[in-house]
């Protein structure tokens, strides 16, 4: 019997996107695991493919967003995941995931600050895909639509110009296609050089079916299939690109 | 007022209690000393509610504790005990007078248990427990309760908006033995966010503006950090709101049916999880229960905290662990009363010690009663067996909570408190449920009177006021600052259609483990009630109920709470409103077979303001949940495509009354119109059929701004233009221009038909109230509307939209 990869999400006090990220993950193959911080040991990664950060406020984000989390984190596990990505293992953060990834020192240089508006937005996005090669956007067209909600997803590099160089790069995995939120060069999602950490503002998990659009008569027409929603797609590219470097 | 008599009681009181409570010598007080005790230690008991305790307390033969005053005092208070819809009413209308023994049992318990017979196994808990359950499929059920948190709202928007919610969120987590929470709605009544600073009549009243702004921030940070979908809500604007804003949360849950019924039994540990109790939050209970005035802003502010919503997400993440894992036996939420409320409720019939020294405290120094009774949030109290409490440490330490034992329930029928090795509460509960029974009189007389019908001179700006007016516009500003799809099930979502941003009516979410979805939909119609109760309570349960089933909610499995906001009950006048609404949603429930599962009332929404009392209109929010059982049967309100027939369901009437086109137009009298449960409910059945076998393609309510205002919000999708001709819908003989385009006759749908269904449709309304008066077109994108051949409406959708679209955020 095949093994299926398995996938940790990591729940501090406040995360609370696990279960529908856990939910999504399993729907693609992956075995899943919730593991609250309080729980966590270097040991706690040993044969895992993918370590999930979920979307939430961890610690409530009332500093910095993410900035407790990683504190946390590095007192509990210290380079874990560090050596977790060097030896082959992927990582995804949504949203307040993205938040601490970035935290932590795991994506390209950045902060995620308060969006332009100074709201918190929660409404739907077009996306571009700028990095074909990207192991968790193969599936995806190259111009998509996911949800976002959030008060702090305004990505800031030191200079503008390093902002211009992720997009060149193709850091900038991922970018608006519109305005969002004051992002730098519309930055939507960053990805380390291996490829294999990703951080995303959006919410893939929010968009698994079809129906989760808000336009009742939205089709993806990706593979001519009709009821999967453009989140299944990033799932789906994330499973395979794991189960093949396995 | 008698100074020496006051001091008397002053110095008794004022006592430094060494043992940390003190026993009051109640036993010689007289009627009116007894009220300066009550007023002193801000009890909100009546001077017969004092007379009354001293009875029980003579019957003992011993002085009552102050833990023990406190503890009856949120016992019977009106937020808890709801002593004026148990009150003996002598009500009059137009004249005829008429005897109401309780309201709530006359025309709520009654008639929902009524429904309950009615319909087996469909209700399966209602009015006992935090939220009523209905059941959603064989394996779980659903839950919704709403409150309203005016008062803390009042004083200070954010923390009271923010605590209100986290009341709520906590409601469901005590409801059964954990339900999870799944969805959450707000209402909010204000004054117009242009008031003028010379319009407000009172000092320290704080503005509209600000007032919306905090309450919609509170309620985001709580919600959204909750990680707790806030999918549906509404918005009333009036003058007389300015000092009384109403707001409302309700939040629904769903739980594994198993999990419903609770009990304590002897030798179950209590014990409680989350945060620490404090001096913050006191008297919340007995504060909400009395009228507001300008140094409430001062006197009040500690009964107002503010949340802390993470602390609540880890105990809502241990709570729902531990209900999985089969170790509670019992559970509900520290609210109003604090422990007094909560171990008061858990111990009620077996019995039990709670030991406050136990209790982990904010700060030192906190006296018996404070302890027993602080409202400080986020805490949740359980009842368990001895031998799962190693499990429960360990799942408190998995989720960072704090869990404390406080005490043992032991059989004895009585609530015993130890504090400091002394016995400071000792009472037989069972004794304390006999509040004496209020007295009131209430009266109502016919407001409303025919009016002509007014000549309609300009109606495209008729409508263009409309859709700009604060009754109508989008809440898009407010919306997208909640997380309204967080935990990735919201389905039919508050704002979609195919541009994302056209008005829906339901809300729809889907359940995880379940084929079927929940719906959840609100009503609210203040300005009805001003001129005619009882249709304002027929119209709210009909369009409650209009909503959900235009989502593709079954009609015949829909339950609802009632939520009343009134205000000063004292008043004949507004007190004979609210008996007339009762009776009204009472009706109408009992037509739809829509029992009330839940509900809660707030009065004294009134205030002393320069010019006098101002008093809140009587205001009911009538919320449901409903179950669609396929995905497939989810219905939008947006159009969906050219080339399709339009068609309308129901009857349109000459009244204007309660409109917002009367209320522009000044016809403050007109008559309002009334709801024809037996024909709505045919109809909503028939529709439900109907979309069942697939022939809706979207569908959208008529309500305020009535059926211009439909028809212009179901082109807001982009999709195609509109041609409609009025001349040949359902309609009274003397139902004007006016009526036809902006009337809100209740219990209306305008439905988009594919062509090739419009006569399977026909077939199905045969001997109903129903009528193609349309179709949707590429060939323009305009909203035209002609009444034979006379046009009255041609406009550019893009343009109608940007009035409604933008109303509220060049305020917000």
């Amino acid at each position: 019997m095949e093994e299926r990869p398995c996938a940790v999400l990591l729940k501090f006090p406040g995360t609370n996107c696990d279960e529908e990220t856990a939910r999504a993950l399993e729907e693609v193959g992956f075995v899943t695991e919730v593991i609250p911080i309080s729980a966590l040991k270097a040991t706690s990664l040993v044969g895992v493919s993918l370590v999930v950060l979920p979307g939430g406020f961890s610690y409530g984000d009332y500093v910095q967003s993410g900035r407790l989390a990683k504190l946390v984190t590095e007192q509990k596990i210290g380079d874990t995941l560090k050596e977790f990505r060097d030896n082959g293992g992927y990582l995804l953060g949504i949203c307040n995931g993205f938040q601490i990834l970035t935290q932590l020192g795991l994506l390209p240089e950045g902060s995620l600050v308060e969006n332009a508006s100074g709201r918190y937005q929660c409404h739907w996005v077009k996306l571009d895909k700028q990095c074909a090669t990207s192991p968790f956007l193969t599936h995806l067209p190259d111009q998509f639509e996911f949800p976002i909600a959030h008060a702090e997803g305004r990505l800031v590099t030191a200079t503008p110009e390093e902002a211009k160089a992720y997009r060149e790069s193709g850091a900038a995995a991922l970018t608006y296609t519109d305005e969002v939120n004051g992002s730098f060069e519309q930055i939507a999602g960053l990805q380390d050089e291996s490829g294999r950490v990703f951080g995303l503002m959006p919410h893939p998990e929010r968009f698994m079916n079809a129906a989760d659009h808000y336009d009742p008569d939205w089709q993806s027409g990706v593979d001519g299939e009709t009821s999967r929603g453009s989140g299944y797609y990033l799932f789906r590219s994330l499973f395979e690109s794991v189960t093949s470097s396995n | 007022m008698s100074e020496t008599k006051t001091e008397s009681i002053l110095d008794r009181i004022a006592e430094v209690p060494a043992d940390h409570f003190r026993i009051l010598k109640i036993s010689d007080l007289g009627g009116d000393e007894l009220l300066e005790l009550s007023k002193f230690m801000k009890l909100s008991l009546s001077k017969e509610d004092m007379l009354a305790v001293q009875e029980i307390y003579k019957k003992w033969d011993r002085e009552p504790t102050d833990v023990e005053l406190e503890v009856i005092a949120q016992t019977w208070s009106e937020h808890c005990k709801h002593r004026i819809f148990g009150a003996t009413i002598e009500h009059s209308v137009d004249g005829e007078s008429e005897t109401v023994k309780s309201l709530f049992k006359t025309y709520i318990y009654d008639v929902s248990n009524r429904i309950f017979d009615s319909k087996p196994g469909f209700v399966l808990s209602a009015f006992h427990d935090n939220a009523g359950f209905i059941k959603l499929d064989d394996e779980q059920a659903i839950c919704l309760k709403a409150e309203t948190h005016n008062h803390p709202s009042a004083i200070e928007p954010y923390a009271g908006a923010n605590t209100g919610l986290g009341g709520v969120i906590r409601d469901i987590l005590g409801a059964g033995k954990g339900a999870k929470p799944i969805g959450s709605l707000d209402v909010f009544c204000f004054g117009a966010p242009d008031t003028s600073l010379e319009e407000m009549k009172a000092t320290d009243v704080i503005h509209p503006l600000g007032m919306m702004r905090g309450v919609v921030r509170g309620v985001r940070d709580y919600g959204n950090r909750m990680g707790i979908p806030t999918i549906s809500g509404a918005l009333q604007f009036d003058d007389s709101y300015i000092y009384n804003p109403l707001v409302f949360c309700g939040t629904a849950g769903v739980i594994p049916i198993k999990d419903i019924e609770k009990e304590v039994k002897p030798d179950q540990v209590i014990i409680s999880v989350g945060g620490r109790t404090g001096r913050d939050g006191l008297k919340g209970a007995t504060f909400s229960s009395a009228a507001l005035d300008s140094t409430s802003h001062e006197e009040d502010q500690q009964a107002v905290q503010i949340g802390n919503p993470i602390e609540e997400k880890k105990a809502a993440d241990f709570v729902l662990a531990a209900r999985d894992k089969g170790l509670i036996e019992f559970v509900t939420d520290c609210g109003a009363g604090g422990y007094s409320s909560a171990c008061g409720e858990m111990l009620e019939t077996c019995g039990g010690t709670i030991n406050l020294d136990n209790v982990k405290l904010k700060a030192e120094g906190l006296v018996s009663w404070e302890i027993f009774i602080s409202e400080s949030q986020e805490r949740m109290v359980l009842a368990v067996k001895k031998e799962s409490l190693p499990e429960l440490q360990e799942l408190a330490d998995l989720y960072e909570t704090e869990m404390t034992e406080l005490g043992s329930s032991d059989g004895s029928g009585i609530l015993k408190v130890t504090h400091h090795g002394k016995t400071v509460c000792e009472l037989d509960c069972s004794n304390l449920h006999d509040a004496p029974i209020r007295e009131l009189k209430a009266k109502w007389e016919k407001k409303t009177e025919a009016i002509e019908a007014p000549v309609l001179e300009n109606p495209l700006e008729d409508l263009k006021s409309l859709l700009s007016d604060f009754a109508i516009v989008s809440r898009e500003p407010i919306i997208r600052e909640y997380d309204h799809e967080v935990q990735g099930n919201t389905v039919l979502k508050p704002l979609a259609g195919a541009s994302g941003d056209a008005p829906q009516d339901a809300s729809v979410v889907r359940i995880s483990g379940s084929e079927k979805l929940m719906s959840m939909s609100v009503a609210v119609l203040p300005e009805w009630g001003k001129t005619d109760p009882y249709a304002m309570g027929a119209a709210c349960v009909d369009e409650c109920i209009r909503q959900l089933v235009a989502s593709g909610s079954d009609p015949d499995r829909i339950a609802i709470l009632d939520n009343f906001c009134v205000g000063n009950p004292e008043n004949e006048d507004e007190l004979g409103a609210l008996v007339e609404t009762v009776k009204a949603i009472a009706a109408a429930a009992e037509a739809y077979g829509a029992p009330f599962v839940s509900g809660k009332d707030s009065f004294y929404n009134y205030f002393e303001t320069e010019d006098g009392p101002v008093s809140i209109p009587v205001t009911i929010l009538i919320s449901g949940m409903g179950i669609i059982d396929d995905e497939a049967h989810v219905t939008g309100a947006s159009i969906r495509r050219d080339d399709s027939v339009l068609a309308i369901i129901g009857n349109t009437g000459a009244e204007l009354g309660g409109s917002v086109f009367a209320r522009q137009k000044g016809f403050t009298n007109a008559e309002v119109p009334q709801t024809n449960f037996e024909e709505a409910f045919a109809c909503y059945r028939k529709y439900y059929e109907a979309n069942k076998a697939g022939l809706i393609l979207s569908a959208h309510d008529v309500s305020e701004g009535g059926l211009a205002v439909t028809l212009a919000e179901g082109a807001f999708s982009g999709k195609a233009g509109l041609e409609v001709d009025l001349s040949g819908i359902p309609m009274d003989d003397d139902a004007g221009k006016a009526a036809m385009l902006f009337g809100e006759s209740p219990s209306r749908l305008v439905v988009e038909v594919a062509p090739e269904n419009l006569e399977k449709l026909a077939d199905l309304f045969e001997g109903l109230p129903f009528a193609a008066l349309g179709r949707t077109t590429s060939e323009h994108s305009n909203l035209n509307i002609v009444w034979g051949k006379e046009t009255l409406i041609n406009e550019p959708v893009d343009q109608l939209k940007s009035l409604w679209k933008n109303g509220l955020a060049q305020y917000y």
